[in-house]
């Protein structure tokens, strides 16, 4: 970018579902969670425990991967954190889903923003989770940590309740309906996740059916989304 | 093998258990060294009861003195393993942490394995029945070059009752790296949104210094660290979640592997 720009209009830029990251192939493990017998009337506890949980963690390792770039962290720091990452993700699928939303993430943001210090940063890592690259992407953008919380939070919820309307028959305005009783509890835990300083501070709050969803998940081919 | 009696203090109703595993020195059996401690002599420990030792290797049964798990207990077992030692634990049955009325309690497993070294704990049923407030938490620290297996099987209530409360909290980590982190706080209103319909959850982690060749598939976890397997069952009741097969395998592979400078 040429001239400086406000925090928010990079916010909006990277919460836009028109950036061509393949968000569109993300149900937030509702697509699994709903062939385990989740219903209509389960997705908005469903958006709710995750912000709770799995999202919190994304959230949290995001802020961090964002201040590890401010303060020009070395390698072996954007490698624990990493490895932190991966300690709170035992399904092998979920961190698959994460790398490879990370890699279209990040053809995207090279081409548009080449030689950041943020990809230097990153090439200690073979294949960053999405979580670290978003992190780094936010962070090399000028975005704070809660802004990047709040990304993380607004993302997932719009993910799965955009996969909601194509997996179960419902209409779109309710589902708009689901995303803002949910903004609080993204302001929450953004709150939680943008305290967090230090990767030892890290939540490790992991969801085991989530994790069983995932791996199910994986083994079928009769699925619309792919996770 | 000794048994103490410290003043009761600021610790509560502290019941300690310690035990660490040496090799024998010149073809001597292994050194078991145990301690258990109470912060006064009403307090119920978990007693090692030594069942098997040889030169290398030694099998421990962690058998509970007195009514565990009550309101105030803190039950804290300590378990080292050092380099070319190799320790079997059992349970001799499952543990239940009953009603606490208002009350909280705690477990805590901090367990060392060094390089070269060999640790399997068959964990058995930890049952937390309704009113129980539970904060249960396992460290384990090892050094790469160990070899570890360890099962725990949470039961979410007894029979026909609501689950209590129980934080249950991981964190497993090596000399160089992270392996796993799980932080899960369930309770009647929690725990449906994160097991779904089952009450039980049962796992095993397996940590090899190489990587895990063949192996049971179902339920199988691949960690993200070379060499750790996690297997992993959610079921609606203790018999039908049975990770027996990846126990098995688990358990064999961590004992049944050559310690260092041993010949098979």
């Amino acid at each position: 970018m040429s001239g400086p720009v406000h925090a928010d209009l990079v916010l909006m830029l990277l919460a836009d579902a028109r950036l061509p990251v393949a968000g569109h192939t993300q149900s937030g493990g509702l697509e699994p969670g709903i062939r385990d017998g989740l219903g209509t009337q389960d997705v908005p506890a469903y958006v709710d425990v995750r912000l709770r949980t799995v999202t919190e963690v994304e959230a949290a390792t995001a802020v961090l991967a964002g201040r590890l770039l401010r303060t020009g962290a070395p390698d072996a720091a954007w490698l624990d954190l990493e490895q932190a990452w991966e300690a709170r993700t035992p399904s092998p699928a979920l961190r698959d889903a994460s790398r490879r939303q990370a890699r279209a993430l990040l053809r995207i943001a090279h081409r548009t923003w080449p030689g950041a210090p943020a990809w230097t940063a990153l090439a200690a890592l073979e294949h960053p989770s999405r979580a670290v690259a978003l992190g780094a992407l936010a962070g090399h953008l000028g975005l704070e940590g809660r802004a990047v919380a709040h990304l993380v939070g607004y993302d997932d919820v719009q993910t799965v309740c955009a996969a909601a309307l194509k997996l179960l028959p419902l209409d779109p305005g309710s589902v708009v309906g689901w995303v803002v009783a949910a903004l609080p509890a993204v302001e929450a835990m953004a709150a939680r996740a943008s305290c967090v300083l230090d990767v030892d501070d890290l939540p490790a709050t992991t969801h085991p059916l989530i994790e069983v969803w995932a791996q199910a998940h994986a083994a079928t081919t009769r699925r619309l989304f792919h996770a | 093998m000794s048994t103490t009696t410290e003043a009761a203090g600021a610790l509560g109703r502290l019941g300690r258990t310690r035990v660490r595993v040496s090799p024998g020195v010149g073809g001597a059996r292994c050194r078991v060294r145990t301690s258990v401690t109470g912060t006064d002599p009403t307090v119920p420990t978990v007693r090692p009861v030594l069942t098997h030792h040889d030169a290398r290797s030694a099998r421990l049964s962690l058998v509970p003195e007195g009514a565990l798990l009550l309101a105030g207990d803190r039950i804290e077992l300590d378990v080292t393993v050092d380099p070319g030692a190799s320790l079997e634990i059992v349970e001799p049955g499952g543990t239940v942490a009953y009603d606490m009325r208002g009350q909280d309690a705690s477990w805590h497993v901090d367990v060392r394995v060094a390089a070269g070294a060999a640790l399997t704990w068959a964990g058995e049923p930890f049952v937390v029945a309704a009113g129980a407030d539970v904060d249960r938490r396992t460290r384990v620290r090892f050094t790469e070059g160990a070899r570890l297996a360890v099962r725990e099987t949470l039961v979410l209530g007894r029979a026909h009752e609501p689950p209590g409360r129980v934080s249950l909290r991981t964190d497993v980590r090596s000399d160089v790296r992270r392996v796993l982190a799980e932080d899960l706080a369930l309770a009647a209103s929690t725990a449906p949104s994160l097991l779904g319909r089952a009450r039980v959850m049962e796992s095993v982690l397996l940590v090899l210094p190489e990587p895990l060749g063949d192996g049971p598939d179902e339920d199988r976890f691949d960690l993200a660290a070379s060499g750790a397997t996690l297997w992993r069952r959610l079921a609606g009741a203790a018999h039908e979640a049975s990770t027996a097969t990846a126990w098995q395998h688990a358990r064999a592979a961590v004992l049944e592997a050559p310690l260092p400078g041993e010949e098979r």
